[in-house]
Parts: structure tokens; C-alpha cells; sequence
């Protein structure tokens, strides 16, 4: 296919022009990356013959800047609002995969690229599986497929293959605006008719379901896992995504480069049942980190406050952390934390965690985790917009004394209990005295995860507590003036070199 | 029918030296819930006819099923005393009424924690032993744990009905068996003998030991037949009890007593010819229906029998007769209430077991002189499960004060420390609870030396816990008790329908209270595991799991799941060294085992943490070899600090090297967790870390730069040392009959197990058999051993020891590399190992 119609250059330069942007991001994946400079060529062609038009009858047309943004901080999938302010961009045009995650900001527009398939076999696919299956089916297929849906569409529809029901999903808009009020967005989301979160919401007649930029909706009485779900696509986050979410139904995958049917996901199920061991986990966790997987995805930081709220109200101890895509040796940085909250866009918040000190989980897991008294049913939500509510969760007021998976056995929670009592100003201050002059026994300074109960407190059970201090010999040291600069190279190595 | 009122119960318990409390223990199917019940029956809770039928103790289907014993049942007797049999009572009492909390406890070997709670509540024990089988090795067991908790002993030889109707055994070859019975008793009681508890063996002559046929309802002592005669040879009772045991003759001829067998016909042993002859002969005539020869005998002992007692024939005329002339509640009341303390006695000595704080504070004081007025002290042992599913009874020693109902306690848990709120509730009791067999009898208060069920408790204990007053902020709680057994089988359930999973983990919580044996936990993988102490013990836990704690809903259980440990065999073969993710940093390690029996001093405490490290260096240098100043340079346990792996600091002068032990010890916690080839504990290995080439910088030698990669670097060494598999192996008890040897041999055999000691019993035909059996072999190890024997053995097995699988798990095709494949695959992890070069870095 060319390069016109895979990247959609007209559409996206009717978009720049009809809106009037001045400076425009172009934001790349690292596989993309090698078309990023023929594709800035083929816009800027178009982009001047649209501003020629304009200008005969303006004369004041502008040129369009373009920039081109790679290696974006979060995930692939997500418009990198951030890395776009930069470049003081009026808009993103965001290639490759996606999310459909709303942004906070600035508009973007969503090019999904073409991946080709082979139309007839897969339809032949589809049409023997539903003779199979005896249930409605829903078809559901990765966002690089979509211009193939209608010739499937047809082409089962020809091949009369059975009575049963195939429902497929629409596209959302591929443009993507940010409300008017950006700071109401971040405080309190609306989940606007366009733009409604992974799960559903019900109007007057149809129950829609949404995720992942694909839509649609099932006549009134139908539930989701009365249909089999068939999707075309790859094995990739966005399927993940699915499988979690809808992990009631059957699916079944047809893999567009090797032509076949896949049903054999043990792999996922198995996930499903490492993320509800994370949970557990998560239970037992006295200093919790909240990642920021992402600056850009609408409602982030309203999530934050939440996942906040929600681990100080459960007794426990929570530190934010900005550090772009987490790995092992950036998170073991922070021995302290028993376990991390990762808020991301859906399709990026399920880490592998398996190599990392902590595990990594997700606020869904963390709600079910930290608010007690709420116990996981099966059901699974990525996005975490779905989870935001309004009022926040009440945290039971259990006295039971909680089970701990991990330990085997009861546990107490004893924050819980301080928590819980009202105290006033003077014993509080009684207690926190008598807590601070507790002889510590020095031989016991053993590290152990999950005992302390914030950054100070482990701090202070370290063996090593940086420079030590030697009273007996207290004159003056005279004053040195240390490195600046980063770490990477400071600013007097630098100086050397050149 | 019943005898006594809740009231009367309750106006005794203020009589603290009339209370006797007492656990029922012995090994498996010796008869204990059988000769319980004929005590019970004494106390008019059941009738006498159906005693020894019944098995009141046994309160669940499923006992009542298998015709064994699985919970240990509390049951609360009033006995009145006639002032006659209490006449050389010496010790102090309080009138004549006596009250008896007796504790039936099972004797398979799979619930000895049910012992060990049973035991912590009473003073004395009621040791039962087979007068054919002997004692036995749960005997043994179940005597160690009480002399450990001092607990005064008591022994009844039971099944004496086997003598006279199976065996037929004449006078002097019962005597011998029983003589050795009873040796064989002292001598373990003598190896775990106490100071302050003074001589616990037990003898005939002094009434300490009773022989009884539970079964029949019947027992004596020598003081029995000692009254009898006593008035007829014109002697005292104490005279004639010495003469009725050991080495005193008789002869009725010369009329005559000897202290050796004169070798006349007529010359017997004083035991045979008045206690051991008189019983065959009346159990002879009335087997046989001789009536007419019957009563007139009967008559000389006066023992009169009722009219429609009198139409009985065989069996039910002898077990009648028997009854009415030696009632096994008699002798066996008189042997507690004259030679086991009463909790006024006992607790004089039991608090420095029990008491936790210093002995002279005022709980202590209130303990040892089991103060009705003084500070509340309670020791709940277990919980029991109501009738109403999900809540939980209390169960529990009152060592001193009261508790009432509506009183407000503080709730001290096992990890309470004292000055702190960890595991501390202040909770009201919302009621009292006496309990009465199959009934419970709500009380207004109960006072020290009692047993006691309370409601309203159970959402904040969780398997025991101290109870004292609301104000008593200064106490300390009682010790926590000791297992004998560990849970080492476990398996992998979960539920059949999904959405039941709320179910199951609720389920698995309330089974997890009921029994303090059990561990439900959770895999990295995801699933829900039970853990047992056999496979019997998992199969009621199971049971008890879907049935009562699940309302039903169905449940999927894996095969038995067994966990391993990951070793290694030799010293690593060269240094090996990982580089820190930004290559700035190099950590050089080798791993060797440790010397042998290293690991099991640190699984003991004995080597730990948190000693003198003074101490430690000793006995690592005394004990294991090591240089004394190494012995100092040991940075850690693990895994969960306290493992028996450990990091050892052999470098020489590197800098920085302090600002990185923190880091390095993370890095070992997670990595002996999770070992190399299977991710199962480690165990017994010993990391040395040789060399450490540090970046000058602090920011780049971080815990993220060190802590991954002392992870990398202690699977590399692990990887170079011969990386060995231990699999746990359990130590085998079997007693069978000779013929029942081959069979025995053989299916050990199949099993990979060895014997290693095989013993004849003197004077029996049958022979112990120790044997080793690896745990994953043991899974139908009774059946296939019952089916090979014809029901003729029985095993008990005990976890012992982990031992060490010679085949090379790196070596494909290896059984041990096949096994780390499948916990792999179990796991969910990738297929095959990470190999070595992963781990390890090039220079």
C-alpha cells in the first residue's frame, strides 16, 4: 500500500487546514519512525496546496510548522501531550497504535495505519466458527484492521452461512478534542456520550460497550457473555486488554499474519490469576508508590488524589513517583515500598512484574485491595476512568482482624486501628513522643518488606544511614564547593572534554 | 437423665480444690473416646447400658464415621464422692463433690496440635495404652508434650477384655505384659522427667495406674481389690497394694507370702491369683452361662444384681456384671481425684510455663496461687465452631480470676508485644458457656481453674489468645503454644464455578480459625493452598472446608502439592560476577553448602538473627568449624531474615562497601526465596561475597543498580555450586505382626523409602519398623500398605527431614530435572531454566 493512503495524508491534512493549527507534533513510534521524514514531506506537499487554495482568497496563509516526536516517555499508545508542549504544538497527530485515551489539552488526531489481511479466508473463518458456536457472535478486531471490517462485513453477509446474529463493532471518531474546560478535567471527568469509558453505560434502549476506540451495543436483555467474542488482530496489549476485561466470555482470536484460529489462551487466564495473587500481595503492603504512567491521559490526576485518598484512608503510606516507563532497576531504587500503583492508560497498565523488587499493579487492583471489605468477583477493569467515582468508596469499618494470604494467616493491620480513634491534640502528641523515645533493639536491624510503615521508618533500619557524623572530633571542615551538573556528565567533566 | 444442673456445675468450680482438670491421650485406637464415654455415663449423661457404644466425645459425623477421633471435645463431669472412698484422701478438698473438666483428644498423628491444645487447659493426663499393642509411638509423642507442658501423667492399661477372650493368655504371661507395658511407659516418662514436677512414673502399687476395658465399662486399681483383702489378711490397704504387684508370691496351701515363686503348683504371683484370676473367672462363668455358679460368687463380692439384669446371656450378662462389680468410673474417678493435682496444685508450678512476664508480678502471684479475686488470666487454646456456621466458640483456661458474661477483656494475641498495639483488641464477651457433651450450658461466670467456651470473641482471635481485665494494660500474655507437627502436605483447591471465589476465600478464612494446624495461603501463581499436616488431616480440613464453611458450593482440589527446597552440593566452581544494569558496578560471589547441621540450628533458633553475635561466633566456631572472625561477618539470614541460607562478607578492604549491604541483603532476601532453578526456597547455602568493584558516585551505585544485581549474582553462584533439590522426607512408624513384614518391605520399597530400624517387641509377635519415606512417595501410602498387609499395618508418619536428591537438575532427562519442570509448568513460569549466562557478566 502507498504511503498516501496507509498514512491517510489528506485526511489528516484536511484536518490541520480546516482547523486552522499553526503547529502541528507528528508523534511517531520507534517502528514507524523510519517513515516519519516521507511522511513530513507528503504533509507539507498537501499542507501548501490546501494553503495555496486558501491563500487565493486570504493572502494571509502561514506555513504549518510539523514537528516530529519520537521516543515518547509513557507508552507508544497515548497522544504524548507533554512532549508536545514542548514544541508549543497547537495539535498532535498521533501514528501507530492507540489507546483512544482522551486528552486533557490539546486536540489530537488518531492515524491508525492499514495492515493488510486476507479478507476471504478470514471471513471464511468467521462464517464456519459461527456455524460452530450456536451463539451470537461479536466481532471485535485490532484498530490497524479496521478498513477491512466492511469487506468482511460483505463478504460473510454473501456467503449465507447461518442464522445466527454477527455483530460488529464501529469506530470511534478518530479526532480526538479536549473538553473546553481542561482543569474541570482533570478535577472531574464527565464521561461525555463520545467519549464513555471501557464498560458500559446504559441508555434508554441499548447497553453500550466501549474499549479500546472500538464501540458498540447489544439489544436490551442481552449481557456480553452471552456472545462469543471474535477478534481479528495480533497478540498485543489491545487483545490483552480485551481478554482481561471480558474475561467471562469465549474469545476466540484470528491472527491476520499467520491466517489462523487461536483459542488457547491458558497464558491469560493464568495472568488473570497472577494479577489476583498481586491483589493479595497488595493487601499486605504498608508503603505503597504511586507511578505516573502517564501526563496526558484525561482524569490522571484526579486518579492520583484518589488512589491517594483511598491508601491513607486504609492506614498505609503512599509516595508518588514521576519516573517516565518503569523498569527494574529504576523501581529498586525505592526498596521502601512493598508494592506500586501504576496509573496509565488501560492498554499500558499491565506490567509483567515478575522481574521487579515490588510488584506493580493497577488502581483497580489497588481499590479492590486497599478498600476493605471489597472482594474481587472476576470482574476487571484497565481503565481506570471507569473507576472514578464521584463519592469516594467508603472504607469499610471492619474490626475483624484481616486474613493474609501471603502470611497464611490472621494479620493485623495497625494503622487501621490508630486510624480509627479520635484523639486530641495532647495525647496525640503523648503518642508520638512515646513511639519516637522507643528503645530500638540493635541487634535486631534486619530488613524486612513490609514492616515499616513509611520511608523514615525503614530509613531508620537501614544498616547504612549515608555519612556518619563523628562528634568527638568537631573542627571546622573547610568549605568545598561540590559537582553540579547531571550525573551523566558534569559540568567540569564536560569542560575537560571539550 | 442427667444427673447434675448447670447450677450445681457452677457452684463446685468456686471449689478450686475439687476441680480436676484432665486430658484423655494416647496413640491412635487405643480406646480413648471409648473409656471416656464409660465415665461420662458415670456422670448420668448417657446411660450406662449403651456405654462404650456411643463415643459421646465425638461430636461430628465424620468421627463418628471413621470410628476415630479429629477434634478434641471438652466436656465438663460432676462427680459426688462417698466419704468411704475419700478416706485416705490426703490433700486438701472442699466436701464431697468433685468436678472434672475432661478433654478427649485424638490420637492420630495428624492432629497432635489438637493435643497440644488440650493439653495447655488441663493439669493432669489420662494416659491410655493397649495391654496387647503396647506403647506405642504416638504414646510416646503425646507423653513427651504433656511432661513438656507439665502435665502429671496417669496410666490406664486398656483393652483388658482382649486378654481374657481373645488371647486367653494365662495369669503370669498377663502380669509380665503388663509389667512391661507399664516399664516401657516410665521409661519415657523418666527421659522427660522435670524437677519441679518431681517422679511422674507411674505404679500399680500406688494406684497410679489403672487397668480398664473401656469397651465393657469396667477398670480397677489395686486399691480396689487392696480393700477387699486388706480386712481379710488383717493387714492395712497400703501393705496389701504393695503386695498385689511385683516380685510377691502366695501360696494358698502354706497360706504364705514369698518374694520369690516357691515352685509349687499352687505358689502364684499376689496379682495373678487375687486380681488377674478372680476377673477370668467371673468373665469364664458368665461367658458361658453358668448362672447357678454365677451368683453365689457374685454374692461373696457383693455385688448384687437386678432382677432383669438377671435374664442377660453372654456377653451382655458379663459386660453387666462387670459394670456393677469394678464400674470403670469408680476406679478411674478415685486414680484422678487422688493422684492428678488439682489447678490449685498444678498451677504452683505450671506458671513459670506459662506465664510470659516476670514471675513475681501480680499475674504471675494470681496464677500460681489460682486467685478466684484476682486479675483475669485466660489462655484460649482453640475454636470451636458453633452450630450456627461461621462463628466461633472461644474455648479456653481460666488460670486465674473470673470471666463473666458482659465482661469487657483485652485480647492479646500471639504477636501482641507488651507496651505496644500490635494484635490488641478490648472487646465485651457476650456470653459464658460451660460445656456438657453435645450441649453447652450458658453460665453467669466462671472462675480460675476451669475450662470455659466464650461467644462473642471470635471475630478477633484467630487461634489463640490471652484474655485479661480491660484495665490490665501491664500484663503480659500467656506463651504461646508449641507444635509438634508441621504442615508440609498441601493442595492447590479451587472453586468449580468462578463467582464462587468470594466463597472459598471467606471459607478458607473461617477454616484457617478452626484449626491452629492449617496454613491457607496463596501461589505466585494465583492459587488458593491448603496445607496439612497429612493427608488425613487435609481430607477433613477439605471436608469441613465445602461443607461448613463454604454452605456446600463445590470445590476443585489438585493432587498433593509438595515444596521443595533448592541446595547446593559443592563450592561454586569459580568466582562468578554480574555487572549493575549501567555496567558501573561488579559484584563477585561464590556459594558453598553449609556445614552439615547448620541449617537445622538456624531452623531451631538456635543460630538466628537476632543473637549475641559473641554467642554465635562461638558456636559456629565450636560447633561448625568456622574462623572466628568470619563468624562476625555475617550479614544476614534468609529468606524472611530468619532462613537457613546466609550472606558472609569476605572481602577485603572495599570501599563504599557499607552504603551497599542494605542493597545486597534485599537483593538475598528476594533471591533465596526464590531460587535459581525452580523458584523454591533455598536452603543451607552460603554466599560469599569475595570482591565488590563499586562507581565512585553514591547516585550510581543506588539500590536499584545493586539490588538486581546481587539477585543476578547469587543465581549465578547458585547455578556454579552443583545445584542440588531437597525433597522433604517423612520418618515412617509402622507396627504389624510378623507375617505382615513382607509386605511392608515391598511397598516401601516401591515407594523409594528404606527401612532403617526394625525391632521385635519383647514378648509380643509384633515388630516396629522405622522406616525413611520421601513425602511426595506418601500419597496413598496407608492404602496401598493396608491393601498389601490385609489391614494388618498401620503407618504414622512425621515429617523428619529434607533430603537430598543426587540426580543433577541442570542435566536433561534428569528425574530431578524432569521435577523442576514441573513445578515450573505448576508455577507458570517459562519452560525451562534461566540459564547460567544470564545471571553471570563477562569482564
Amino acid at each position: 500500500m502507498d504511503l498516501e493512503s496507509t498514512y491517510e495524508i489528506d485526511r489528516v491534512a484536511g484536518f490541520i487546514s480546516a482547523r486552522g493549527f499553526r503547529r502541528v507534533a507528528l508523534q511517531f513510534p520507534d517502528n514507524l519512525l523510519k517513515d516519519s521524514t516521507r511522511i513530513v514531506a507528503a504533509l507539507h506537499e498537501k499542507l501548501r496546496s490546501f494553503s495555496q487554495l486558501h491563500a487565493g482568497r486570504n493572502g494571509d496563509a502561514k506555513d504549518v510548522k510539523l514537528y516530529v516526536m519520537a521516543d515518547t516517555m509513557y507508552g507508544n499508545c497515548c497522544v504524548d501531550e507533554v512532549g508536545a508542549s514542548h514544541a508549543n504544538a497547537d495539535c498532535v497527530i498521533h501514528y501507530g497504535h492507540t489507546c483512544f485515551s482522551p486528552t486533557s489539552t490539546l486536540p489530537a488526531f488518531l492515524v491508525l495505519g492499514k495492515a493488510s489481511l486476507n479478507v476471504p479466508l478470514c471471513a471464511q473463518t468467521l462464517c464456519e466458527y459461527t456455524i460452530k458456536a450456536g451463539k451470537p457472535i461479536l466481532v471485535l478486531y485490532g484498530l490497524e484492521y479496521t478498513h477491512t471490517i466492511t469487506e468482511i462485513k460483505a463478504s460473510v453477509g454473501a456467503q449465507v452461512c447461518s442464522e445466527l446474529e454477527v455483530h460488529y463493532a464501529d469506530i470511534m471518531s478518530p479526532i480526538i478534542t479536549p473538553p473546553e474546560n481542561c482543569s474541570s478535567m482533570n478535577e472531574q471527568p464527565e464521561l461525555s456520550d463520545g467519549q464513555c469509558a471501557n464498560g458500559c453505560s446504559i441508555e434508554v434502549n441499548d447497553a453500550t460497550y466501549c474499549v479500546g476506540g472500538l464501540k458498540w451495543s447489544l439489544p436490551v436483555g442481552h449481557r456480553i457473555e452471552d456472545y462469543l467474542i471474535f477478534y481479528v488482530g495480533s497478540d498485543d496489549p489491545a487483545f490483552a486488554n480485551i481478554l482481561m476485561t471480558y474475561n467471562a466470555c469465549e474469545i476466540v482470536r484470528y491472527d491476520a499474519t499467520e491466517d489462523n484460529l487461536v483459542n488457547d489462551f491458558s497464558q491469560q487466564k493464568r495472568i488473570l490469576k497472577r494479577r489476583y495473587f498481586l491483589i493479595e500481595k497488595a493487601k499486605d503492603a504498608s508503603i505503597i508508590g504511586i507511578l505516573v504512567g502517564t501526563l496526558g491521559v484525561a482524569g490522571y490526576l484526579h486518579m492520583i488524589h484518589q488512589m491517594k485518598d483511598l491508601i491513607t484512608r486504609a492506614g498505609k503510606k503512599a509516595y508518588t513517583f514521576v519516573m517516565g516507563r518503569p523498569n527494574p532497576a529504576k523501581l529498586a531504587n525505592f526498596p521502601e515500598c512493598d508494592i506500586f500503583v501504576y496509573v496509565s492508560c488501560a492498554q499500558t497498565a499491565l506490567l509483567d512484574s515478575k522481574e521487579f523488587l515490588a510488584p506493580v499493579i493497577t488502581p483497580f487492583e489497588a481499590m479492590i485491595a486497599f478498600g476493605r471489605g471489597s472482594e474481587w468477583t472476576g470482574a476487571y477493569v484497565t481503565e481506570f476512568r471507569d473507576l472514578i467515582t464521584s463519592s469516594p468508596m467508603e472504607a469499610k469499618n471492619q474490626s475483624e482482624a484481616r486474613f493474609s494470604f501471603i502470611q497464611g494467616g490472621y494479620v493485623e493491620d495497625v494503622e487501621q486501628q490508630e486510624v480509627e480513634e479520635v484523639e486530641d491534640g495532647v495525647s496525640a502528641l503523648v503518642n508520638i513522643t512515646e513511639k519516637a523515645l522507643r528503645v530500638r533493639d540493635k541487634d535486631s536491624q534486619t530488613l524486612m518488606p513490609g514492616t515499616a510503615k513509611s520511608g523514615a521508618e525503614y530509613f531508620a533500619t537501614r544498616s547504612y544511614h549515608g555519612l556518619d557524623i563523628h562528634p568527638e572530633n568537631n573542627f571546622s571542615e573547610p568549605f568545598l564547593i561540590g559537582k553540579s551538573g547531571r550525573a551523566s556528565g558534569y559540568k567540569n567533566e564536560t569542560a575537560q572534554k571539550s | 437423665m442427667v444427673k447434675f444442673t448447670a447450677e450445681e456445675l457452677r457452684r463446685i468450680m468456686d471449689f478450686k480444690h475439687n476441680i480436676r482438670n484432665m486430658s484423655v491421650i494416647a496413640h491412635v485406637d487405643h480406646g480413648k473416646s471409648t473409656l471416656t464415654d464409660s465415665l461420662v455415663a458415670a456422670a448420668g449423661i448417657i446411660a450406662q447400658e449403651v456405654a462404650g457404644d456411643v463415643r459421646m466425645t465425638d461430636t461430628r459425623a465424620d468421627e463418628a464415621e471413621r470410628g476415630i477421633t479429629i477434634k478434641s471435645t471438652g466436656i465438663s463431669l460432676y462427680y459426688e464422692m462417698t466419704d468411704d472412698s475419700l478416706r485416705n484422701f490426703k490433700g486438701e478438698r472442699n466436701g464431697n463433690e468433685y468436678l472434672i473438666n475432661l478433654i478427649d483428644s485424638p490420637g492420630h498423628v495428624d492432629f497432635s496440635s489438637e493435643v497440644t491444645a488440650a493439653l495447655r487447659i488441663t493439669d493432669g493426663a489420662l494416659v491410655v495404652v493397649d495391654c496387647v499393642e503396647g506403647v506405642c509411638v504416638q504414646t510416646e509423642t503425646v507423653l513427651r508434650q504433656a511432661l513438656g507442658e507439665r502435665i502429671r501423667p496417669v496410666l490406664t492399661v486398656n483393652k483388658m477384655d482382649r486378654c481374657f477372650l481373645e488371647l486367653q493368655v494365662d495369669g503370669e504371661e498377663a502380669y509380665q505384659t503388663f509389667q512391661r507395658v507399664i516399664e516401657n511407659a516410665n521409661v519415657i516418662m523418666a527421659t522427660y522427667e522435670d524437677p519441679l514436677l518431681g517422679d511422674v512414673q507411674v505404679y500399680p502399687e500406688k494406684g497410679t495406674v489403672a487397668f480398664s476395658a473401656g469397651l465393657h465399662g469396667w477398670a480397677f486399681t489395686l486399691t480396689n481389690f487392696a480393700k477387699m483383702y486388706a480386712s481379710k489378711f488383717g493387714v492395712d490397704e497400703s501393705k496389701m497394694m504393695e503386695r498385689l504387684w511385683g516380685e510377691n508370691f502366695f501360696d494358698p496351701a502354706t497360706k504364705k507370702w514369698t518374694t520369690k515363686n516357691t515352685g509349687t503348683a499352687s505358689c502364684k504371683r499376689g496379682f495373678v491369683q487375687f486380681c488377674y484370676e478372680p476377673i477370668k473367672q467371673i468373665i469364664n462363668t458368665c461367658m458361658n452361662d453358668q448362672k447357678d455358679k454365677l451368683w453365689p460368687m457374685l454374692q461373696k463380692l457383693g455385688v448384687t444384681m437386678k432382677s432383669d439384669e438377671k435374664d442377660l446371656m453372654g456377653k451382655a450378662l458379663m459386660k453387666r456384671v462387670m459394670q456393677t462389680w469394678l464400674p470403670a468410673s469408680t476406679a478411674l474417678l478415685e486414680m484422678m481425684i487422688y493422684h492428678l493435682p488439682s489447678p490449685s496444685t498444678a498451677q504452683k508450678y505450671r506458671v513459670e510455663n506459662l506465664y510470659e512476664g516476670p514471675l513475681d508480678d501480680a499475674y504471675a502471684n494470681a496464677i500460681r496461687n489460682c486467685d478466684p479475686e484476682g486479675p483475669l488470666m485466660l489462655y484460649v487454646s482453640k475454636m470451636i465452631p458453633a452450630s450456627d456456621k461461621g462463628r466461633f466458640f472461644a474455648f479456653g483456661r481460666v488460670f486465674a480470676g473470673k470471666v463473666s458474661t458482659g465482661m469487657k477483656v483485652r485480647i492479646m494475641g500471639p504477636n501482641y508485644v507488651p507496651g505496644e498495639k500490635k494484635d490488641l483488641y478490648v472487646k465485651n464477651i457476650q456470653r459464658t458457656v460451660i460445656w456438657m457433651g453435645k450441649r453447652q450450658e450458658t453460665v453467669e461466670d466462671v472462675p480460675c481453674g476451669n475450662t470455659v467456651a466464650m461467644v462473642g470473641l471470635d471475630q478477633f482471635i484467630t487461634k489463640n489468645a490471652t484474655l485479661t481485665n480491660e484495665k490490665e494494660v501491664d500484663a503480659h500474655p500467656i506463651r504461646a503454644m508449641k507444635f509438634s507437627v508441621s504442615p508440609v502436605v498441601r493442595v492447590a483447591v479451587q472453586c468449580k464455578v468462578a463467582s464462587d471465589l468470594p466463597k472459598l476465600v471467606e471459607g478458607l478464612k473461617r477454616l484457617a480459625k478452626s484449626d491452629p494446624m492449617v496454613v491457607c495461603s496463596i501461589e505466585e501463581s494465583g492459587e488458593h493452598i491448603i496445607a496439612g499436616a497429612g493427608e488425613l488431616h487435609l481430607e477433613i480440613c477439605l471436608k469441613d472446608l465445602q461443607d461448613d464453611f463454604m454452605g456446600g458450593a463445590e470445590i476443585i482440589k489438585s493432587d498433593p502439592v509438595v515444596s521443595f527446597r533448592e541446595t547446593v552440593l559443592e563450592k561454586s566452581t569459580r568466582t562468578v560476577m554480574s555487572k549493575s544494569p549501567n555496567k558501573h558496578n561488579r559484584l563477585y560471589m561464590e556459594a558453598r553448602p553449609m556445614e552439615e547441621g547448620l541449617a537445622e540450628a538456624i531452623d531451631e533458633g538456635r543460630i538466628g538473627p537476632r543473637d549475641d553475635p559473641k554467642v554465635r561466633s562461638k558456636i559456629l566456631a565450636e560447633e561448625f568449624g568456622w574462623d572466628k572472625d568470619l563468624a562476625k561477618k555475617i550479614w544476614c539470614f534468609g529468606p524472611e531474615t530468619t532462613g537457613p541460607n546466609m550472606v558472609v562478607d569476605m572481602c577485603k578492604g572495599v570501599q563504599y562497601l557499607n552504603e551497599i549491604k542494605d542493597s545486597v541483603v534485599a537483593g538475598f532476601q528476594w533471591a533465596s526465596k526464590e531460587g535459581a532453578l525452580a523458584e523454591e526456597n533455598m536452603r543451607g547455602i552460603c554466599f560469599e561475597v569475595c570482591d565488590v568493584v563499586l562507581h565512585s558516585d553514591a547516585i550510581h551505585r543506588g539500590g536499584g543498580q545493586v539490588i538486581p544485581t546481587a539477585r543476578r549474582v547469587i543465581y549465578a553462584s547458585q547455578l556454579t555450586a552443583k545445584p542440588r533439590l531437597l525433597e522433604p522426607v517423612y520418618l515412617v512408624e509402622i507396627q504389624a505382626p510378623e507375617q505382615a513384614l513382607g509386605g511392608i518391605y515391598s511397598v516401601l520399597n516401591q515407594k523409594r523409602g528404606h527401612v532403617f530400624e526394625e525391632m521385635q517387641r519383647p514378648g509380643t509377635p509384633l515388630y516396629n519398623i522405622k522406616a525413611y519415606l520421601p513425602v511426595v512417595e506418601s500419597f496413598g501410602f496407608s492404602g496401598t500398605l493396608r491393601a498389601a498387609t490385609s489391614g494388618q499395618a498401620f503407618p504414622q508418619c512425621v515429617f523428619d527431614h529434607w533430603e537430598m536428591m543426587s540426580s543433577d537438575p541442570l542435566e536433561a532427562g534428569s528425574q530431578a530435572h524432569q521435577l523442576v519442570l514441573d513445578i515450573r509448568k505448576r508455577k507458570g513460569l517459562k519452560d525451562q531454566m534461566t540459564p547460567l549466562s544470564e545471571f553471570e557478566d563477562k569482564l
